[in-house]
């Protein structure tokens, strides 16, 4: 008895200890706390990869104006965690989020369920005409506008510009072969071990790297006709160039990595190149988080053939409002979207979280070119990105994708079975 | 016992009646949060229901659901690896647990900071013990690649989760470091209440080490094992967030129950994702039916 006493107290004292030792980044969801008196209270909820300057960006618009009041809902960082999330929520009907910031690849799916309210009137055509059309097509299901386009985003290749100086190399290639060149002159004093790093966990960030492979090597997941050709010829030659450079040029343990995981490797100088978004630029030329802070170039992907076009996959989070709250929270709800997607408060953002804005003039903007001064070349980069396929069955074609081209990378499965796999799936989700 | 005269059956009814009174807030709680539940997702799992597509309505469409279970190949490899990865791991934990059990139930000194230390690993919740492996089992700098590294045993560091074996073990170890500790305990328990005498009268007969184990302790911590194995079994044959976590499901590692979700949360569809729910649900209920039938066969023999 008293031993199984003591048990208990030393069980229950090391479980505290243990709770204690918990991150607080595992505490996903956290509402701030707030006693706003007689305003409209909304609740915004975005993820924790743009915490900090949407956290700013809201206390300047709770300061701007005093008859709303936003407060802030955090949710990890992890596109498919956040849909999974939001659906829960919208199935329910649940009113405790009014603004959601959603992936742009699930604006079909949300709007063709009727989760999301129409935001048609919140713009007038000319003030739409301010913003990339990419982004705006993407918000667009049906021609009617269910999201406001608020930061856009797009891969890019990240570089150690001292390597190239070192070598002398003054042209930047533009090739898969033109960087393995570059790889091969290096000895191992130069700590570099990977030529590229890239994602290819079985997650959405696998298919925004296999998206941009075949688009390198001219194919595409869905023809002109918008019928599947995930097994053409071209796209079975890009994805076993992706499986050959795994282990190869990238590390072996590649198809475990999503963009954390792959940055680390470039932060601690071991990769030449490093695919991922654009964002990505504060992490790496900061001291405190990189070691190769300074010396971090971007340019377009690669291509297989000299003189073709890279297509990075265009990615980044539209506003929609929840279609359940009263009409006085979504008109609230509007006001609060616009003034977010207005062209000051876009060139606020890009500066706080180089997050690329959706508004075009801004990357024409002296003071963002100044603090960005890649958006100059980046633009081409955006105007150039590719969305995702665009389906109402995204997440059924993002999880064939996943899982067949995971396969094939890891050598489980040959890469021609695994795409022709992928094509009779992809068929019957038309 | 008491004798049948006419006041005590009155007085049995009465208390049966208060009996029900006061267990029926714990009744309508479970009807609510167990029952229903469970009900309505039978129910759902004989309609067509898309929340995707709520055009094509909520039609009751019989058996159809589970008759696409049968031709929906990824159905079957999960549930052949769910069944592949219950066996592994509760057999790995019936093993440790056990000799975790038997070493505990020695007197030494530090036996209480042991015993609670042992629990450690199952106080952690799994996502987040499942995010510390991930880290351990990373090709760059994880921990696991480094002892074997220094041991020699691997001549360069691995990408442990990268192949379908490297997966496999690499769940079945963490599953087994986390819920060893558990079986531990309950076996332990039941260790516990073995008296000291019949193990005295053994060794007076002259039976040997592995003898009395054989003849005392197994018999007679038979029960409080099977109960352990009943958990455990259940538990690791509903898998989910280890998994999700670890893997998501790579390298043909989805367990049913991360399937089920797939088709419910993700894909959206609760007609079919309920099916799967139920397939899972009468198979638990078997596997408890049959833990059930040795444990009361256990009872009678005694």
């Amino acid at each position: 008895m008293k031993t199984s006493k003591r048990l208990l107290a030393l069980s229950a004292s090391a479980m505290m200890a243990m709770s204690a030792m918990v991150p607080s980044a595992v505490m996903a969801e956290s509402v701030a706390e707030v006693s706003p008196e007689g305003r409209t209270v909304l609740t915004f909820a975005f993820d924790e990869g743009v915490g900090t300057p949407t956290e700013e960006a809201i206390a300047l618009f709770n300061a701007s104006q005093d008859e709303i009041f936003v407060q802030s809902y955090h949710l990890p960082q992890d596109a498919n965690n956040l849909h999974d999330d939001f659906v829960n929520k919208m199935v329910a009907q649940d009113t405790s989020v009014d603004i959601m910031a959603l992936d742009v690849v699930y604006i079909a799916e949300f709007a063709s369920a009727g989760w999301v309210a129409d935001l048609s009137d919140l713009y007038s055509e000319e003030e739409l005409g301010a913003y990339l059309d990419g982004t705006v097509a993407g918000a667009t299901v049906d021609g009617k506008l269910y999201a406001a386009p608020w930061f856009t985003n797009a891969s890019a290749l990240f570089y150690r510009t001292d390597v190239l100086e070192d070598l002398g190399i003054t042209e930047v290639p533009t090739t898969f072969q033109g960087w393995i060149d570059v790889y091969e002159k290096l000895d191992k004093e130069s700590g570099i071990d990977y030529a590229f790093c890239f994602q290819a966990a079985q997650s959405e960030a696998l298919v925004c790297n296999w998206v941009e492979f075949l688009a390198s090597y001219g194919a595409s997941v869905l023809d002109e006709e918008g019928k599947p050709a995930v097994n053409s010829a071209e796209a079975v030659a890009a994805t076993q160039a992706m499986a050959d450079f795994i282990g190869k040029y990238a590390p072996e343990g590649t198809t475990t990595y999503a963009e954390t995981e792959s940055q680390q490797v470039f932060q601690e100088g071991k990769a030449l190149t490093c695919r991922t978004w654009s964002g990505t630029w504060n992490t790496f030329n900061d001291e405190a988080q990189s070691d190769v802070a300074g010396k971090v170039g971007m340019t377009v992907l690669p291509v297989n053939a000299e003189g073709d076009t890279a297509h990075s996959c265009l990615g980044g989070l539209d506003l929609v409002v929840n279609t359940y709250i009263d009409d006085a929270q979504k008109e609230a709800a509007k006001t609060f979207i616009k003034w977010m997607t207005s062209e000051e408060e876009e060139k606020n953002f890009c500066l706080s979280s180089s997050q690329p804005p959706t508004v075009k003039a801004v990357y024409q903007d002296a003071e963002v070119l100044e603090a960005i001064p890649f958006y100059t070349d980046f633009y081409s980069i955006i105007e150039n990105g590719k969305g995702r396929p665009s389906s109402a069955n995204y997440a059924e074609l993002s999880d064939a994708i996943q899982r067949n081209v995971h396969a094939a990378l890891t050598g489980e499965t040959a890469v021609e079975d695994a795409l022709n796999a992928l094509y009779d799936e992809a068929s019957a989700l038309q | 016992m008491s004798s049948d005269n006419k006041p005590t059956i009155v007085y049995k009814k009465k208390e049966v009646r208060t009996a029900w009174l006061m267990m029926a807030p714990a009744l309508i709680v479970l009807a609510v949060i167990a029952v229903y539940p469970i009900l309505r997702t039978f129910y759902l799992s004989f309609h067509e229901m898309n929340l995707k597509r709520p055009q094509s309505g909520f039609p009751f469409i019989g058996f159809q659901n589970y008759m696409k279970i049968f031709s929906d190949a990824r159905a079957g490899t999960d549930i052949l690896f769910t069944v592949k990865f219950t066996v592994t791991t509760v057999l790995l934990e019936m093993v440790i647990g056990f000799a975790a059990a038997l070493i505990m139930n020695r007197a030494f000194k530090g036996r209480g900071i042991v015993r609670a230390a042992i629990l450690v690993p199952w106080a952690i919740p799994t996502s987040v013990s499942a995010m510390m492996w991930k880290f351990i089992y990373n090709d760059q700098y994880g921990m696991f690649n480094d002892i074997l590294y220094r041991f020699g045993i691997i001549k360069a560091y691995k990408a442990w989760l990268s192949t379908a074996s490297g997966s496999f073990m690499a769940l079945v170890i963490t599953d087994v470091w986390k819920t060893a500790p558990y079986m531990a305990l309950l076996i332990l328990a039941g260790l516990q209440m073995i008296p000291g005498e019949l193990y005295e009268s053994a060794k007076l007969d002259g039976a040997n080490a592995i003898q009395r184990f054989w003849n005392v302790t197994l018999p007679l911590a038979k029960r409080s094992l099977l109960v352990a194995l009943l958990f455990r079994t259940l538990d690791a044959f509903r898998v989910f967030d280890l998994i999700s976590v670890l893997t998501g499901g790579a390298n043909g590692t989805e367990s049913i129950a991360v399937y089920s979700y797939k088709q419910l949360m993700t894909f959206l569809d609760f007609g079919y994702g309920s099916a799967l729910a139920v397939l899972i649900f009468l198979i638990v209920f078997a596997i408890s039916v049959v833990y059930m039938i040795f444990l009361k066969g256990d009872l009678v023999s005694e």
